[in-house]
């Protein structure tokens, strides 16, 4: 997400606990790193959310990213908030108490589900061999 | 005879608070059910408390919370060490079960403000208590405690006056504070006073400060030197 948001020059400011989780945008990131806890007010100063007009929380835990944007929502009055949630009753509860909310458990269900159900995998809209085929050629 | 219903406390998180909060109120006749997610510690403290009941689960997810019978709690205490759990299932409590009063322990003291703003009845650092007390033991400067008013916004603060404050040899009456704030109390010696507008304040007393605000600091300021 950072990484497409800069590239389509938008003004990025990405928060992290791990150093090392800024090696994966590669040298052309060109938004702006701060290390630390993105539930911490201080924190969301130093990375100017003050600013901003749009705060997504992403990390692997869901509490957290409802905390977070709830900090953002609440207290720092950011335009556009949007939460991940594993947990699709989680998400469920929260949305129902006002947050935007993108649950990817239950995006990959439904996907996973419709092919079943269907045959087309709505991801990819060739079928793998097709891509497979054009791999091979490519590397011949 | 009419039968009093015992209060209902459920307590998310079987650490050293919650096993101690659980111990005392079992003691004073609460009716507790504790929340672990570890079920070695679970077993644990079912086996040490006897007649608390402990329910292993995630404190913060509401197919658990509902089997726990959350509904009927007239508090709830999150006190895991984790702060956005702690957060999330006060927030579910108060918002989903209807629980009146939600209590949580904050780990990080810079979430107190996070968790007042995000509607927790009570958020309690135990950082931000010790910190006080310390305070108080190194003298010097005033020490001051705040105690909120249950859910009135309303606080209590307990200003010791240091040795050179300049309040002493002062009349109550001289003293100035903020408009919404209030001397009730002055502590001599370990013995309450009435803080009559012609009492003098003497080196080492206590003043109790009622305030309709929380801001504890703003009281301070205007007792500091």
């Amino acid at each position: 997400m950072a990484r497409a948001l800069a590239g389509a020059g938008h003004e990025v400011t990405i928060i992290d606990e791990k150093v090392s989780a800024f090696d994966r945008l590669g040298s052309e990131f060109r938004g702006n790193m701060v290390v630390g806890t993105g539930i911490d007010e201080s924190i969301l100063r130093r990375a100017g959310i003050e600013e901003a007009d749009c705060f997504a929380s992403v990390t692997n835990g869901d509490n957290r990213n409802i905390m977070a944007a709830q900090v953002a929502k609440v207290i720092f009055k950011v335009p556009r908030v949007i939460t991940r949630i594993y947990d699709p009753i989680r998400e469920e509860v929260y949305r129902e108490l006002g947050m935007e909310t993108v649950c990817s458990t239950r995006l990959i269900a439904d996907l996973m589900l419709d092919y079943v159900i269907t045959g087309v995998n709505r991801s990819h809209p060739e079928p793998a061999a097709t891509a497979a085929a054009a791999a091979s050629a490519k590397a011949e | 005879m009419a039968l009093v219903e015992r209060p209902y406390v459920l307590i998310i998180g079987g650490g050293k608070v919650g096993f101690y909060l659980a111990k005392h109120l079992i003691e004073r006749d609460y009716e507790v059910t504790l929340v672990e997610k570890n079920p070695e510690r679970a077993e644990r403290i079912e086996h040490e408390l006897g007649s608390v009941i402990v329910m292993i689960g995630d404190g913060d997810e509401m197919a658990f919370l509902a089997t726990t019978g959350i509904e009927r709690a007239g508090v709830v205490v999150a006190c895991t060490g984790d702060d956005e759990d702690n957060l999330i299932a006060c927030q579910l409590a108060k918002r989903k079960f209807n629980v009146p009063r939600t209590i949580a322990r904050v780990n990080n003291p810079v979430n107190v403000h996070v968790f007042t703003a995000l509607g927790i009845d009570a958020p309690i650092s135990a950082t931000e208590l010790l910190m006080g007390l310390i305070e108080a033991e190194l003298g010097g400067s005033e020490m001051v405690r705040g105690v909120a008013v249950k859910a009135s916004g309303a606080a209590l603060v307990d200003v010791a006056l240091p040795d050179l404050s300049r309040l002493i040899g002062r009349k109550i009456s001289d003293i100035k504070l903020p408009d919404d704030a209030l001397i009730v109390c002055l502590v001599r010696k370990g013995q309450p006073v009435i803080p009559r507008p012609e009492e003098i304040v003497q080196a080492q007393d206590e003043l109790i400060v009622y305030s309709k605000s929380l801001d504890v600091e703003d009281v301070r300021r205007s007792l500091s030197a």
